[in-house]
């Protein structure tokens, strides 16, 4: 079964046509990275596809249910309560973490479980200090954001993220405002999770990672999907925008 | 006269005195969150009253207010007033006012909180009042205790305008003892007062902010 | 839309609730519960009095509280004592017609620029409290007049100033909306001596106009003699009544305009204190004798 599937969605800011036409599709434990320049869109399917922006046209379909169908070139959403309950098959891990500062980070992790979805206490307790001791932050456990480094707070942030327990986890541009010792602890922290078959979306930068990692890769620019396939196939692209993109990040 | 005469009359004052101040601040500062929201209302019309009562409220003086709220009822509409109104009036004069400034201040604090807070609450499932109260509302308070510090040392010096409805609370004390005693020294013992108050009062407010300090 | 409305609503709540407490304080404070409630049953009487001052003898009858307003700052008249006691000679006096008709006295002090609406909108019964009548007679319902005052100048002693004349050119201080203000911008009365002023300065109350010609910033303060006579002597020497006054005038007890009725009680009730010598012993013990009309 298709856990995301997303069909012709489309999204203007200000009369100004971001996504045209997007569609895609995610299996359970694919991994997916988006790629492509800066303003190409990939942030903005990110956003739809976890409704923080409200797209103009589509479908939106998580695990068979709608959260939004196209009707006549309108997308139309499903009600409240349904769109809670979809919210719960997906996690978003944020560029800037967007840690809530006055929680220590065993309180970020579990209160959203407890507060929202009304997990028990044990439950909860339970799931965080088994992504504590996973994500190696054990010693982390009552410390503030603010007195970690930009790489403990993403894993916090991811940690925050997995305790819902979601059916797939979006990132976006999870290292982009890391410096590079940081990177390396974070996608090794997507590295494990794509080793236990969790199913990802990710838009990043990082050329060598997605290559290394994903099942496939998405080439986005001007809104739409240039070329996609596994990341031998976009590698070896012949599309001359493709390898004018991966040749910049080669050299 | 001598001195600890002084200071007991002016006692039952300062208690006065003590209760504007405590019931202005219990009441203005939710009624201000309310208003911050119609402010900050998607509704023009909604924000525009609000913003139509915060710049009326700012723009004249307290006293004023004060007189309007304490024999308007009569002027404008013919209600007999009763002795009890007196500190009703007051107490409704000053929330009215002191809400329209912690409202400006609670909206600078919550306009000032990043978008990424907000998203990551919906992204987690918190409902919009679970978002407001538990992650954002925490961190407002901490940002705008400063400017809220500013507001309740003045309110402590404000409470003395309700001299003009002839409440007795301490600065009307002051005033009929000077004018009976033909003396000066009430004043000095009403400035002492309204210092130590004041004293007090940032002593707490730093204490609190100490208490927020944990994160940053 | 939902939003507005639940906004509005807490609003209001918040509203209601502010009234509900404001309430409970305001009893457990300054005045007796007993007391504001006694005062406002005697208010939706006093509503209904005009209607029916045609038919009914006395829409007095049932009266239980006398609410007098004063300004607590004019010693000898009304002004707090040592206790922090409200009292003075129209306050006593007050207090004896009080006596006389089983009504409770209620003080209260307002503030002098605000006498005109305390009284209409019905917080005090009537304004007692050294009250020029002379200039006002319009403007109020009067009891018969109880003492006689004048307006005269107070200057320091070594100002070199001694009379009216001298006053040319100099600061001189009044109180403001006083009957001496008024005195000072009457054109049948001293409004022609008041233009020869270098300045004609208002201020609140005696305390810091005394403070001001202490300090030199004034040369002299119109005021009421009965005023003079207690600031004069409880600040000690120094200062001097000039021999020509400004006027002369009379106190009397200012009601709102129309309530004949309860002036018509006062009246009746000054004339039998008068009579049985209570008023000249009030004056005596507040030393106004000389002042007193009210025969």
């Amino acid at each position: 079964m298709n856990i995301l599937e997303i069909n012709h969605m489309r999204k203007s800011f200000d009369g100004l046509e971001v996504l045209k036409d997007i569609s895609l599709s995610v299996k359970e434990g694919e991994v997916v990275s988006i790629i492509g320049p800066s303003g190409s869109g990939k942030s903005t399917i990110l956003r739809c596809a976890t409704m923080l922006e409200k797209m103009d046209g589509g479908d939106l379909i998580y695990m068979g249910e709608g959260a939004a169908f196209d009707h006549n070139g309108k997308s139309v959403y499903a009600s409240k309560k349904d769109l809670q309950r979809i919210r719960h098959y997906y996690g978003l891990v944020f560029q800037n973490f967007n840690l809530f500062p006055h929680y220590s980070v065993y309180k970020n992790i579990v209160d959203a479980p407890i507060s929202v979805y009304k997990v028990s206490k044990k439950e909860a307790d339970e799931r965080a200090e088994k992504l504590l001791s996973q994500l190696g932050l054990s010693d982390k456990r009552d410390a503030y954001p603010y007195q970690l480094s930009g790489g403990q707070q993403q894993r916090v942030s991811i940690a925050r993220a997995l305790a819902l327990q979601p059916k797939i986890l979006f990132f976006d541009e999870p290292t982009s405002a890391l410096d590079p010792m940081l990177t390396a602890e974070v996608l090794k922290v997507i590295k494990d999770l794509a080793k236990q078959k969790m199913t990802m979306i990710i838009v990043t930068h990082e050329m060598e990672f997605a290559r290394e990692l994903s099942d496939r890769i998405i080439f986005m620019e001007d809104g739409v999907i240039q070329e996609q396939g596994t990341p031998e196939e976009v590698f070896a692209s012949q599309n001359p925008r493709v390898r004018e993109f991966i040749g910049k990040f080669k050299s | 006269m001598d001195f600890i005469t002084i200071l007991q009359q002016l006692s039952s004052g300062m208690i006065k005195t003590v209760g504007i101040f405590f019931w202005t601040l219990a009441l203005s500062l939710p009624f201000g969150l309310v208003i911050a929201f119609g402010r900050m209302s998607k509704n023009k019309l909604v924000s525009s009253i609000f913003k139509f009562y915060i710049s009326v409220m700012r723009g004249t003086p307290l006293m004023l207010q004060l007189l309007v709220v304490y024999f308007g009822p009569y002027y404008l509409f013919g209600i007999k007033l009763s002795q009890g109104y007196r500190f009703i009036a007051i107490i409704i004069g000053f929330v009215l006012n002191y809400a329209a400034y912690y409202a400006e201040i609670y909206r600078s604090g919550i306009e000032s909180m990043p978008v990424g807070q907000y998203e990551a609450a919906t992204q987690l499932g918190y409902s919009k009042s679970q978002t407001f109260f538990k992650i954002i509302l925490p961190q407002v308070i901490k940002r705008i205790l400063p400017a809220i510090t500013n507001e309740v040392i003045t309110l402590v010096k404000d409470t003395s305008l309700a001299f003009s409805l002839a409440y007795m609370e301490m600065f009307t004390i002051a005033k009929q003892i000077a004018a009976a005693q033909t003396t000066m020294i009430p004043f000095v013992v009403a400035a002492v007062f309204y210092y130590i108050f004041n004293l007090i009062v940032a002593f707490t407010m730093e204490r609190i902010e100490k208490k927020m300090s944990y994160y940053r | 839309m939902k939003k507005t409305l639940a906004m509005l609503l807490c609003g209001a709540m918040t509203m209601a609730l502010l009234v509900g407490c404001g309430n409970g304080s305001a009893d457990a404070t300054q005045t007796a519960t007993e007391e504001t409630e006694a005062t406002e049953t005697t208010e939706v009487e006093s509503e209904t009095e005009t209607t029916e001052e045609t038919e009914a003898a006395n829409p007095e009858a049932d009266r239980t509280t006398f609410v007098v307003g004063f300004d607590a700052e004019y010693p000898p008249y009304g002004y707090m004592d040592d206790n922090g006691e409200y009292t003075g000679f129209d306050l006593e006096l007050a207090q004896a017609v009080c006596d006389m008709e089983g009504w409770e006295l209620t003080k209260t002090p307002i503030d002098w620029d605000s006498k005109d609406m305390e009284l209409n909108s019905g917080s005090i019964d009537c304004i007692w409290n050294g009250f020029t009548i002379n200039g006002r007679e319009d403007d109020y319902t009067w009891s018969d007049p109880y003492c006689d005052n004048s307006q005269v100048i107070v200057v320091a002693e070594d100002s070199g100033i001694s009379t009216l004349a001298d006053l040319a050119g100099k600061n001189v201080g009044v109180q403001t909306a006083s009957a001496a203000l008024s005195v000072l911008s009457d054109e049948e009365q001293q409004k022609a001596l008041a233009d020869t002023f270098g300045s004609l300065q208002q201020f609140s109350d005696y305390n810091s106009a005394f403070s001001e010609l202490l300090a030199g910033s004034l040369d002299a303060i119109a005021i009421d003699i009965g005023v003079a006579n207690y600031q004069i002597s409880s600040r000690g020497e120094g200062y001097v009544i000039l021999s020509e006054t400004l006027n002369s005038e009379q106190y009397g007890v200012g009601f709102k305009l129309g309530n004949e009725s309860l002036r018509d009680i006062v009246n009746a009730d000054l004339k039998k204190l008068a009579e049985d010598g209570t008023v000249a012993e009030l004056a005596e013990k507040y030393g106004i004798s000389d002042l007193i009309c009210l025969k």
